[in-house]
């Protein structure tokens, strides 16, 4: 075992400095190939709008209206379908997201399964293509993070360094996707690594730039915001913009409790109705397009309307707010019927009618002139979707990114400020992290204990505890006891079950008893012989076989002895786990952490 | 727009149509390995003579007879269909060309057939991105642009796109053409959306009642419809803004001296190509002549003559003066940076679509205008 204290310099060693500009490199390179595969699916997804007659420009090009009805609806039902069936392919039938990532790198398991990667990409690909209201951004994010972690594979990386290049293609992908290195950065530290090791920090960087670098030169797109250069927010309009944090809180809750409700709505609905799972997104693909007949706005990504939300006057308060609550609910929908696909889209543009909204009643209220509309867009943008990803800084480099204003980020500050804190006390961290703890896995206090809590204790069980039978009379328990040089014993009956716990110290004075009991009573009574069984047992708490080591130091916390027994759901004993072992792996796993997160090299 | 983009060019006589016919029944009689060419007359065919055809006759020996063309499709249809195609090749609008293209009137022609640029880089890389047809090669780029009375905004002039619809920094009149194309576009883009999805959002409700909106706030439009009338009107004073040919502004400020000024902000380049029509007499000859004529020095030398910009980046920057008046042609040429910095391009492939939906759409709210 390795010592635990011991001063570690190998960040000078200059084998450790090649291994780690190594690394660096190796972040480069899965880089540019997250960066390449981001570019191609997203000229995928647009292909296959213009050919399937989701995007607003192939559908105005088409020029036969009631043909195109038909296909409206026909495309998104047929594609919930094709969704349906490649999801039966993947092991946990649904596909993956960010939040599989998040937990990979929080427990330190790494090790992202390529099969269910592609084909999680796979099914966000054709429900992009198909025009379910769902966001590309996350299944990017998954896809760079299961090729960073196929790149510590096949170099045989350990777990550690598999985190790294897990970031790295979770940087390079939101670099790619956005244009926007800064904000792959952060992203990648502040929702899957959850610290700024330095360490993480020249890799994951690395990757962004080569992701940016490509994207600069490959997709060539129009920013998200364009802001008139005059326009500046007079004092007031920042409490307003304050406001809009607090209230777009709340929109973030109505829209993730949505999506987890249908979610369970859905899971629930499909034990009692005998809809095969294949035809449940077709079912949301095709009420998707009845509702699109009607409001063709909340097809697809929707950055056409997104693009109007900016636009002061585009839409008046009625229809931003229809737009508003059906784009939400179509997002529940498709989602939760289980479309793939990603939550941060879709949360742009319900946040964006969400601010346009605010923007427009101050607008009216005021009666001041609607200079400043962009700046409540916006700020409605990153107050919605920044609780939702659970990343206020990314959102506010993604602005800032994308339209270089220093006036807008600011803006955009003051909403940040209240609304991912008030969203983090009433509904969790992020949309991620609640999906999370459904799956049983909290990381509300951190990755330590989330770690501490997928450690199974069972992997510290030994067999070395003493053993001893009821009936064993106690002289025999005491010196069975000094042999093996411990202070305790488990006493356990001939069935194998466990029936308490007795300290040496407990037996000696019993023993001590009854020589003294033995001089006053008659010579020649040996059925006074003291049995271990009668001895009152110590109090002491047992874990079960499924127990993690944060049980065990929970259990601890009320215990002096030696070692806690494992007892399964029969009481029969598997063995005991000491106090010593438990300490050292919780430290052992403290030190680890610590090496990751602060680590220089 | 089909009708005049040409500018400077053209008199526009229906006896085009009458030559045309003629053609296509009588050959050439400039000798029978002389190269015809169908071009756009005028003072375009001017210029096209001194920087193309004079030095290519020179160069190769072999004669350019230059006959007129209409802009349409109709005389290339009937020359195909019975065989006798008289031309060697065409100088056409690359709308133009891509429907003949898909109709199959022209041959198809390979960018590898192009001169690499003075300095190696390949013509690939050297042409403008869409210079590219499967029949066609762009020559040079025209563009659709606002123009202004230099008098009419004492102590500030226009800069964007946006202030052709800003009725309250510049006040008074506007000439417009009398079609939706580019009036659209202009509407939407004064909202400040970006050039890269301006056609995505113009295909939504909301984005053509928005450019509705905006062109309807406009008090006073003069609805032009021949090329040379916003020059005309701009000089006159009748109108203090107007959307017209580069070349035609060009034409008015420098040989003319008319008080105008050219806005560069959303000018909307449109390209001129050149195809072969199939089964033409010199097939050999006229893959010849496009290699020649599409060299760097020779588009530099043509955009000194009229103010198009040339499709070759290299040619672009060796632009120098007008022979006549030596005025810096680089300033009038629609693909000079200076000018080009928020071009955008049309989109054909859309109007190809939408043109008649478009079109009804824009009489009608033109009705609903008038009737008010």
């Amino acid at each position: 075992m390795k010592p635990l204290f011991a001063v570690t310099r190998a960040g000078r060693e200059p084998l450790a400095v090649a291994r780690f500009l190594g690394l660096v490199l190796l972040g480069a390179v899965i880089g540019a190939v997250a960066a390449l595969v981001a570019v191609g699916f997203v000229a995928a997804v647009l292909g296959l709008n213009d050919l399937l007659l989701i995007s607003p420009r192939s559908r105005m090009m088409f020029d036969h209206p009631s043909l195109l009805l038909v296909i409206t609806v026909a495309v998104p039902t047929l594609g919930g379908l094709a969704v349906g069936l490649v999801h039966l392919a993947i092991p946990e039938r649904r596909p993956h997201t960010p939040a599989d990532a998040i937990a990979a790198v929080q427990t330190r398991r790494g090790r992202l399964p390529l099969r269910a990667g592609g084909l999680s990409a796979l099914s966000a690909l054709i429900s992009l293509g198909a025009g379910a209201s769902v966001g590309q951004y996350g299944p990017l994010v998954h896809l760079g993070a299961t090729l960073g972690s196929l790149g510590a594979r096949l170099l045989r990386l350990g777990r550690s360094e598999d985190n790294v290049t897990i970031a790295c293609g979770v940087a390079a992908a939101i670099a790619t996707a956005f244009n926007a290195p800064l904000a792959g950065i952060v992203f990648a530290h502040e929702v899957v690594l959850r610290h700024y090791a330095l360490r993480a920090f020249a890799p994951v960087a690395a990757a962004a730039l080569v992701g940016h670098v490509i994207a600069a030169n490959v997709l060539q797109r129009g920013a998200l915001f364009h802001v008139a250069e005059t326009a500046v927010p007079r004092p007031w309009e920042f409490i307003a913009f304050l406001a809009i944090g607090g209230l777009g809180a709340l929109v973030a809750g109505g829209y993730m409790s949505t999506l987890l409700g249908v979610t369970r709505l859905a899971r629930r609905l499909a034990r009692r109705l005998p809809l095969a799972a294949p035809l449940r997104p077709a079912l949301a693909g095709a009420l998707l397009g009845l509702t699109a007949l009607w409001v063709p706005d909340i097809l697809g990504m929707g950055q056409e309307t997104l693009r109007f939300a900016t636009i002061a006057g585009a839409f008046d308060s009625a229809e931003l707010l229809l737009v508003l609550v059906l784009k939400i609910a179509a997002t529940g929908l498709c989602l939760g019927m289980g479309f793939g696909g990603g939550v941060f889209s879709p949360a742009l543009v319900i946040g964006t009618l969400f601010g346009a909204l605010c923007g427009t009643l101050v607008g009216q209220l005021s009666g001041a002139p609607q200079e400043t509309f962009v700046f409540y867009a916006v700020c409605g943008m990153v107050a919605v979707t920044a609780p939702v990803i659970g990343a206020p800084l990314t959102s506010l480099l993604i602005v800032f990114e994308l339209t270089g204003s220093y006036a807008l980020t600011t803006a955009a500050l003051a909403s940040v400020t209240l609304a991912s804190p008030i969203a983090a006390q009433l509904f969790g961290r992020s949309l991620f992290d609640i999906q999370l703890v459904e799956r049983g896995l909290d990381l509300s206090a951190g990755r330590g204990r989330a770690m501490l809590r997928g450690t199974p204790v069972m992997e510290h069980l030994t067999d070395e505890g003493v053993t001893l039978r009821p009936q064993t009379p106690v002289d025999e328990a005491v010196t069975a006891l000094c042999r093996a040089r411990h202070g305790e014993g488990y006493l356990v009956d001939a069935e194998g079950r466990y029936r308490g716990c007795v300290s040496l110290a407990d037996l000696e004075a019993a023993r001590e008893a009854t020589q003294q009991g033995m001089q006053n009573a008659p010579p020649g009574d040996s059925g006074a012989t003291q049995r271990v069984g009668e001895i009152a047992p110590l109090a002491r708490p047992v874990l079960a076989p499924d127990a993690s080591l944060w049980d065990a130091m929970a259990a601890l916390e009320d215990v002096i002895g030696e070692a806690l027994p494992v007892v399964d759901a029969e009481g029969a004993f598997l063995g005991v786990v000491f106090e010593s072992s438990i300490t050292r792996a919780y430290l052992a796993h403290g030190d680890e952490l610590r090496r990751e997160e602060h680590g220089t090299g | 727009m089909e009708q005049d983009e040409r500018g400077l060019a053209r008199s526009r006589e229906p006896a085009h149509l009458l030559w045309l016919a003629l053609f296509a029944t009588a050959p050439v009689t400039a000798g029978d390995d002389a190269l015809v060419v169908l071009s756009w007359g005028g003072a375009y065919e001017r210029a096209q003579q001194a920087a193309l055809f004079a030095p290519y006759t020179a160069a190769t020996g072999r004669q350019v007879s230059v006959q007129q063309y209409d802009g349409g499709l109709e005389g290339l249809r009937r020359a195909v269909a019975s065989g006798e195609v008289p031309w060697d090749l065409i100088d056409m609008t690359r709308s133009q060309a891509m429907a003949a293209c898909d109709e199959g009137l022209l041959e198809p022609v390979s960018p590898a057939l192009l001169a690499p640029a003075p300095d190696g880089t390949p013509a690939e890389a050297d042409f403008l991105p869409g210079s590219f047809g499967r029949c066609a090669i762009t020559h040079s780029i025209f563009a659709t642009v606002v123009a202004y009375r230099t008098d009419a905004f004492p102590g500030r002039r226009p800069t964007r796109i946006g202030d052709l619809f800003d009725q309250r920094r510049f006040p008074g009149p506007r000439a417009l053409q009398d079609t939706p194309a580019v009036n659209l576009e202009w509407a939407l883009l004064s909202y400040r959306v970006p050039r890269e999805e301006l056609y995505r959002l113009l295909s939504t409700r909301r984005g053509l009642d928005l450019a509705l909106e905006r062109l309807d706030a406009l008090d006073e439009i003069h609805w032009w419809q021949a090329g040379d009338t916003p020059p005309r009107l701009l000089a006159e004073g009748e109108v203090v803004m107007a959307s017209g040919y580069n070349g035609r502004f060009f034409d008015a400020m420098v040989n003319r001296g008319a008080p105008i000024e050219i806005l560069w902000d959303g000018q909307v380049q449109e390209h001129e190509t050149w195809a072969i029509p199939r089964g033409g007499p010199h097939p050999e000859a006229a893959r010849e002549f496009l290699r020649f004529a599409t060299d760097t020095e020779r588009l530099a030398d043509l955009a000194r003559h009229i103010p198009y910009g040339p499709a070759r980046r290299s040619a672009t920057v060796q632009v120098t003066t007008h022979p006549e008046s030596g005025v810096d042609m680089r300033l009038h040429i629609p693909t000079h940076p200076l000018n080009a910095e928020r071009a955008m391009t049309k989109d054909e492939t859309w109007y190809a679509r939408t043109r008649s939906r478009i079109q009804a759409l824009f009489r009608d709210w033109r009705a609903r205008r008038e009737s008010q």
